[in-house]
């Protein structure tokens, strides 16, 4: 899942001839001043400026502002970009085209298991959340396309009618097909709005693209957006940027407040780390992974990361049995990276908990031991101790 | 007995490395089995007509390699299963390709990062054909006793430690390729272990369901119990669910389902598999699932941990209730094993091998070649130089200082003789026509022989025959009349009396101002006396003077021609790059060199 702000989400939908508000995404003042000088719409229209970036609750924080004509529209650019929201900094901010209408509907297309579900309302904008009963779905088997038939028909059941049933009918087709020759996995677009020519409009979408088809999409230029509702940090862009270069996978979220740091290999086992430090009360102070045999260098890099969070008390070194990630060699980045960072001063008073199994096992967990030698309060547990044990250990731990 | 993966599955594997790399774990895991390789051929369009080499035990077996799914079914019509390993962005037609064979019914693939469209077409094309397809991100199937189909279930030592060997009662079904592995390991120490594992892989969409399998684990006899481990996200879980509560079930169900970690994270964080999210609106909670199983009257326990004690009283259960009969521990010497290499029974001490050949100069095993012991940068931090390891090389002891003067200046007096001789000739001529610099220095190596360059150890060998032998000059001299021939070491083409070698005079001159003891280099000089009182020419040449001098410091005859090798190849190098350099082009011999001493044009006779 990869998650596309709203100007490239938008150039998306108009690619495949679904109307969007004029926009422009705008990186300095100075720009702006360029580009308004050029635009006859930037002069002509109420326009609306928003933050640009992966941030929740946008509204609440002041980055959306609406009804402003150009000079205002200015002052609110200059005024949002650079701006520091914690982790945050604004860099980029969208200014659109505001579009005067009366009805606000709902439109959506979401990846299903057996193909993909078209979701539509009239009761749009706010109303949707509580009149999701009322979204009529057309489930499209995966393969198949909808006809225009059964586009009518759902339009009619939705609740439109006339002109309009046969435009929302057009449009759903449209978004249908960007959705499909984009490897879409959700894309909802939320107000769908009537300009005064009557024509349908998209005024914002949330876009979700299937990253893994990035390959045949040369024209997906733009960076993907974290999906937590906050940007990406550096660590973890820095993780990501070892993750797309290597074998295998390494992966890192943090979570500021969190004192338990987690190191565990595996896309399924970490999850259930992750659960047992909650589980017993604990705070996660993130989420790590790696699995499919990765280099010991981008493990060294992934361990650096967890050992430079702030406050943590325990490292989880956790891991099943692998079937093919080599542990001797893999610990061997772990244990580059410990030893880094007690040079570094990190790691006062912070327990490391292991427990792994896997090709060379013995190796890896000896050497791991072997840091003991070395003044790390380390806890070191072959496959004879159950998956989750060590987070019951460390949680006791005083 | 067992599901998706038997003793009768025939695999052909699509993919390069990594497949190649799979059919090696496979072919363990049925030595482990005492059945014959399973593998029966490779589909890798670029090496396609080659085979590859899989170690079965003892023996390396070689697999053929096919161009498409089809060649590969046609020539190997046992074959019934595909495994896939290609790339990403190729999966889809390699896929396709295996799915539309009649003779292909089950097709797992490992692949991880396929487009979720391109993995849902597979999966509904599988379906309408009525074939499994397994995947993608699929670690792969783990039949005991029978069939591993990719590199489930580890390293050989793990598949021995689980007991994989034979079958015990559970069915596992897992999205994640370690943990497939965790419950194989825990089914085989707190219970009998299991007749079929599967991960179905970590996707939104996998081609199959836990349903499916579900069904064929009720209908194996041999499965009594399935463990499924769940995640958040999808509708998997639910289904099972849903399936499990339908009806009374011979099987009874275990089951687990991560995320729940998810309730106490800042809104919006998910993180696990591609698949391990929450549906939009909040479905497919992990605690959701479990509910959903544990309605169904699946054992949840609360934690992974629990799952071993939870197996464990399934498991004692089925023992009691006689549906199972409890399986002997193999005897320590029944426990399977894979035949050691010889380089691990000889570390073992269990194999005495008679070695090939024997070196008493130098051993490179280490971090740093030793030579004669000693480490060569220790050698060099202690200011020894090119004629000591010169010495250790060619007569296993380290040469004195005043020693390794003399081999460094015959070494610096040989180096090169101009363009013209022999060997420097054989190398330009080389280098012109366009050859490497080892075949061209070695075309100048060729050159030194008898006549050029070669005469050193003859030389040394005659003048340490007199020294023993106690010969006087004139004895000496008769006796290689007699019996050799010319005195080797002794003319020069162009040097005489009157001209001498001043390269001799050089030498000679420091080896005398030393004080030590010559006999050798004393006796060739007082031949030299003798034999240029006859004829100019007849002088000490530079290869008399070398041998006589290297004989009198001690060095073994034979060793004598590398001298002259060792100092010449520095000459010989320098006129390869010396041609390189100048972009020369090929030469020829000018006609007028050659004196056409052959029958004039002539009429061919007829054929006889």
């Amino acid at each position: 899942m990869a998650k596309v702000l709203e100007g490239p989400g938008m150039g998306l939908l108009r690619k495949w001839g679904i109307s969007t508000p004029n926009y422009v995404v705008v990186t300095s003042n100075e720009e702006f001043e360029q580009l308004s000088k050029v635009n006859d719409w930037l002069q002509k229209n109420k326009l609306v400026v928003k933050a640009h970036e992966a941030l929740g609750s946008r509204f609440k924080l002041g980055l959306v502002k609406v009804g402003l004509d150009l000079a205002a529209a200015k002052s609110a650019v200059k005024e949002m970009l650079g701006k520091q929201l914690e982790s945050v900094t604004i860099r980029e901010v969208i200014v659109s085209e505001a579009i005067d209408h009366k009805e606000e509907y709902y439109a959506s297309v979401k990846s299903t298991r057996e193909g993909v579900d078209v979701m539509v309302t009239t009761y749009g904008g706010v109303e949707v959340e509580d009149n999701w009963e009322k979204v009529q779905k057309l489930a499209i088997e995966i393969g198949e396309s909808p006809t225009d038939a059964q586009l009518a028909k759902l339009s009619k059941e939705a609740g439109f009618s006339g002109d309009t049933a046969t435009k929302m009918a057009e449009f759903l087709k449209k978004l249908y097909t960007c959705f499909d020759n984009e490897d879409a996995q959700y894309v909802e677009i939320n107000p769908v709005v009537q300009n005064s020519g009557g024509e349908l409009v998209a005024l914002d979408a949330v876009t979700l693209l299937d990253g893994d088809a990035k390959f045949r999409h040369k024209d997906w230029t733009f960076p993907f957006a974290a999906e937590f509702g906050r940007a990406y940090t550096t660590n973890e862009e820095e993780v990501m940027a070892v993750d797309a270069k290597v074998k295998g996978s390494v992966k890192l979220i943090e979570i500021p407040g969190g004192n338990i740091a987690m190191l565990p290999a595996g896309g399924g086992a970490s999850v259930y780390y992750s659960d047992a430090v909650v589980a017993r009360g604990g705070k996660l102070a993130n989420y790590a992974e790696y699995s499919g045999d990765p280099p010991d260098w981008a493990v060294e890099v992934l361990t650096e990361k967890v050992c430079s969070l702030p406050d943590i008390k325990h490292i989880i070194v956790g891991g099943a049995i692998a079937n093919f990630t080599d542990v001797k060699k893999t610990f061997g980045g772990i244990i580059n990276a410990f030893r880094k960072a007690k040079g570094e001063g990190k790691l006062k008073g912070v327990k490391i908990w292991v427990r792994r199994g896997g090709p060379n096992e013995l190796q890896g967990l000896a050497a791991m031991r072997a840091l003991q030698d070395e003044g790390f309060d380390i806890h070191v547990f072959d496959r004879t101790t159950p998956l989750t044990d060590i987070v019951d250990m460390a949680m006791a731990a005083k | 007995m067992s599901i998706l993966a038997t003793k009768d599955t025939h695999v052909v594997i699509q993919g390069g490395v990594a497949g190649v790399n799979a059919a090696r774990r496979m072919a363990e895991f049925r030595y482990m089995n005492k059945q014959p390789l399973n593998v029966s051929a490779f589909v890798y369009p670029p090496d396609a007509g080659k085979t590859n080499e899989i170690v079965c035990g003892t023996e390396l077996v070689a697999i053929p390699i096919y161009k498409t799914v089809a060649d590969a079914t046609a020539n190997h019509p046992e074959i019934n299963t595909s495994l896939v390993y290609i790339g990403a962005n190729r999966a889809y037609e390699g896929t396709m390709d295996a799915l539309n064979d009649p003779k292909i019914q089950t097709v797992s693939m490992i692949t991880e990062g396929v487009p979720e469209k391109d993995a849902k077409l597979l999966g509904k094309h599988a379906r309408k054909l009525g074939k499994t397809f397994n995947g993608p991100s699929s670690i792969g199937v783990v039949s005991a006793g029978e069939c591993r189909l990719g590199v489930i279930g580890g390293a050989f030592d793990n598949l021995v430690a689980c007991k994989l060997y034979r079958p015990g009662s559970f069915g596992v079904i897992t999205k994640s390729g370690g943990l497939s592995n965790e419950i194989i390991w825990i089914c085989s120490q707190f219970a009998d272990g299991i007749t079929t594992a599967i991960g179905i892989g970590g996707d939104a969409f996998p081609g199959t369901d836990y349903v499916s399998y579900l069904e064929m684990f009720e209908n194996d006899p041999q499965t009594h119990a399935v463990v499924v481990v769940g995640e958040m996200g999808g509708d998997l879980e639910e289904s099972a669910a849903e399936w499990y509560g339908a009806k009374k079930r011979r099987i009874k169900l275990l089951a687990v389902v991560s995320g729940f970690c998810q309730e106490s994270l800042p809104k919006g964080m998910k993180f696990g598999h591609a698949g391990a999210k929450e549906g939009l609106k909040g479905e497919g909670s992990a605690r959701a699932k479990s509910e959903a199983l544990k309605k169904a009257g699946a054992i949840v326990p609360e934690t992974f941990g629990a799952l071993g004690p939870a197996i464990k009283a399934t498991h004692e259960e089925l023992l009691k209730s006689g549906t199972v009969k409890a399986i002997p521990d193999l005897a320590p010497a029944d426990v399977p094993r894979l035949p050691k290499t010889v380089a691990e029974a000889k570390k073992d001490g269990e194999v005495l091998v008679a070695p090939l050949i024997r070196s008493t100069i130098s051993d490179d095993r280490g971090e740093e070649p030793l030579y004669q012991g000693y480490p060569a940068s220790e050698l060099i931090n202690a200011g020894y130089d090119i004629p000591h390891v010169i010495g250790l090389l060619w007569d296993n002891r380290l040469v004195s200082k005043q020693e390794a003067e003399i081999i460094k200046r015959i070494l610096m007096l040989s180096a090169d003789h101009g363009p013209c001789v022999s060997g420097a000739m054989a190398t330009v001529l080389a280098a012109c026509a366009g050859i490497g610099l080892s075949q061209s220095v070695a075309a100048g190596m060729i050159m030194i022989g008898p006549r050029f360059g070669g005469a050193v150890t003859d030389a040394g060998q005659w003048f340490k025959y007199a020294i023993d032998n106690k010969l006087t000059v004139d004895d000496f001299l008769v006796y290689m009349k007699a019996n050799v021939g010319p005195v080797p070491g002794i003319g020069h083409r162009v040097k005489s009396l009157k001209n001498p070698d001043k390269r001799v005079k050089e030498l000679v001159g420091h080896v005398k101002s030393l004080g030590i003891k010559t006999p050798h280099l004393d006796f060739a000089l007082a031949v030299e006396q003798v034999t240029a009182a006859k004829k100019d020419n007849l002088i000490l040449n530079v290869d008399g003077t070398m041998a006589a001098v290297l004989v009198d410091i001690g060095f073994p005859v034979d060793s004598l021609n590398g001298f002259f090798i060792l100092a010449r190849t520095i000459g010989m190098i320098g006129h390869w790059t010396d041609q390189k350099r100048q972009g020369s082009r090929l030469i020829r011999l000018f006609d007028y060199l050659v004196n056409y001493a052959s029958p004039k044009r002539r009429a061919v006779p007829p054929l006889k």
